[in-house]
């Protein structure tokens, strides 16, 4: 399958399932995906037998912290308060074209399904997105840590901003 | 996993294996269930060597995190640096200069030839056959002291800058390559013949833990381990980077999909990079090796593939378009092929299991990327400037 075959089909293949489809890049296409749906493209992918999984990575989106109104300034009308995001991004590879479907889910909600029942090898992925971003990955076959030690702190999670180090023994 | 027989009271034994590891120098923890001696399920604990990395480069700027990429691996740490620099160059909409690209791939392809005899060595290691060990890892330090000759390194190179590499290639050190190519290449050869013709080592290899293409595409293995079960996916080929558009490889595909077909096929890539690396100092290109990128790197995402000696490396870089990078994702290949090794365990003799981690050529360090520094006064972390004053007193000593 040359590069623009590859691109086509996998846009063919998102596309009825309401993923806004992209192209950040040369050989790339991003799609973005309802946690609900993204079993159903991962499944896609996987019966036309598009590629395979070569990473899940995890994005931190801490909301950004409101700016102090200017002195004098009229006082606006309070915006609602952001929230704070985790995205996951699932890198599937053909030949050189890359597919990343795009979830985004909310801190306070943070619970994504795990694909390893479609993509075996995922779990690895899916148990780091759980230990350092703090996802909760329902149907996930292995529980536990993978990477970090089993006596780190629960709701510890490195990979978010907010993370700048445990707290020093008798701080 | 352990708990998830449905038999009642099946006969089964678990044995730990390992941090302490039993194929390799480096800590992995396994979890091998036993019936009798037939392996019956395996699972896989990492992390011993987690050092953090990903989000230490966080609070380095764009020329500083090349340093500690580099650091993940401490057998193919140039391809890190490689897939990083290109990937910041992407962001930076640079491109490095033909000579760069050129020799990006030579210092790759000698360390692939240094990672594969390395392989080698371990495989015979693991299979009883010292002797194979021996002559290997001798063998392998002739491309080591090339490395060494060229970097000023044995192991990180520190090839790359951002936007091209930091040196030339001279006459001399061309000569030296193609002199140390020679007798690599005639020991290849006899490698070759030792590992498809010795019975003791055949009966190690041949007919154990084959995967099929099937099953090597379900399970997403990547480089030698996916080339041996027939499956071509090479990064080189099908995605080429830096200097392999001009100095193309053609992908080692084996079919037996044993460990004797993992032995072979990368024994067969070795005589493939010993053409390219011919090829490039043949055909250097001329010019300037690297241009100037700036401080700060534009805000956006960029997707960095490579192939190193286990297969593909995978970067994703995020810049918020500061002095830093804002996030980088590390998926080493290590990663990709233990579901290979988990998966095609149970059946095995439990004697089988240190051959076949062995086969994928395993590496914990690339696995774990991060590890807890513990100071007598209880202190768990280090802060940059806490490092620094601890390397620069140390010297001092």
């Amino acid at each position: 399958m040359d590069l623009e075959t590859a691109l086509s089909r996998a846009r063919e293949l998102l596309e009825p399932l309401g993923a806004a489809v992209t192209r950040p890049g040369p050989g790339r296409i991003d799609a973005v995906l309802s946690r609900e749906k993204l079993i159903h493209a991962v499944g896609a992918l996987k019966d036309a037998r598009w590629g395979y999984l070569s990473a899940i990575t995890g994005l931190d989106h801490p909301a950004p912290t409101p700016k102090k109104p200017a002195p004098g300034a009229a006082e606006a009308a309070p915006l609602p308060p952001a929230e704070n995001l985790i995205e996951a991004l699932y890198h599937f590879s053909e030949g050189a074209a890359v597919v990343t479907l795009r979830v985004t889910v909310p801190y306070s909600d943070a619970r994504l399904p795990s694909i390893c029942g479609l993509v075996p090898s995922a779990v690895l992925y899916e148990q780091e997105l759980a230990e350092m971003f703090g996802v909760t990955v329902e149907g996930i076959p292995v529980t536990g840590h993978l990477l970090l030690p089993d006596d780190w702190p629960a709701g510890q999670y490195p990979l978010r901003k907010s993370f700048t180090g445990l707290p020093r023994a008798g701080a | 996993m352990a708990t998830t027989q449905p038999q009642a009271a099946p006969k089964k034994f678990v044995v730990p294996i390992g941090p302490q590891h039993p194929a390799l120098k480096e800590p992995g923890h396994f979890e091998i269930a036993v019936d009798g001696e037939i392996v019956t399920s395996a699972s896989a604990r990492l992390g011993y060597v987690h050092r953090g990395i990903e989000k230490g480069v966080e609070g380095q700027n764009w020329a500083q995190a090349i340093y500690m990429l580099e650091r993940i691996c401490g057998i193919c740490s140039h391809v890190h640096a490689t897939a990083y620099a290109i990937g910041v160059e992407k962001l930076a909409g640079v491109t490095a200069p033909p000579r760069a690209q050129a020799i990006r791939v030579l210092v790759a392809e000698l360390e692939r030839v240094h990672s594969h005899l390395l392989w080698l060595g371990v495989a015979a290691h693991e299979g009883g056959f010292d002797t194979l060990f021996m002559y290997s890892w001798r063998d392998r330090e002739i491309v080591m002291d090339l490395l060494e000759d060229l970097t000023g390194n044995r192991v990180n190179y520190s090839a790359n800058v951002i936007g091209g590499v930091k040196f030339d290639v001279t006459d001399a050190q061309k000569d030296a390559i193609l002199r140390g190519l020679e007798i690599l290449e005639e020991r290849t050869k006899h490698y070759l013949k030792v590992a498809t013709t010795d019975d003791t080592f055949i009966g190690r290899t041949r007919g154990i833990g084959t995967m099929t293409a099937e099953q090597a595409q379900l399970l997403g293995a990547v480089g030698p381990t996916a080339r041996a079960s027939g499956v071509a996916r090479d990064v080189r080929a099908d995605a080429p980077y830096a200097g392999y558009p001009d100095f193309p490889v053609e992908v080692v595909v084996e079919t037996a999909g044993d460990l004797e077909a993992k032995v072979v096929a990368r024994m067969r890539e070795l005589f493939e990079s010993y053409r390219v690396i011919r090829e490039i100092l043949a055909k250097l290109p001329p010019g300037d090796l690297s241009v100037k990128v700036k401080a700060r790197v534009p805000a956006g995402e960029a997707i960095s593939r490579v192939e190193a000696p286990r297969g593909e490396l995978f970067y994703f870089l995020r810049s918020a378009g500061g002095t830093s990078p804002d996030r980088v994702k590390v998926r080493t290949p290590s990663l990709c092929n233990w579901a290979s090794v988990l998966t095609l365990a149970p059946g095995h003799k439990l004697a089988d299991i240190p051959m076949m981690i062995a086969g994928i050529d395993p590496c914990f360090s690339c696995n774990d990327r991060l590890v807890t520094l513990r100071r007598p006064g209880g202190d768990q972390t280090m802060t940059w400037a806490e490092l620094r004053r601890y390397g620069i007193d140390y010297y001092r000593k």
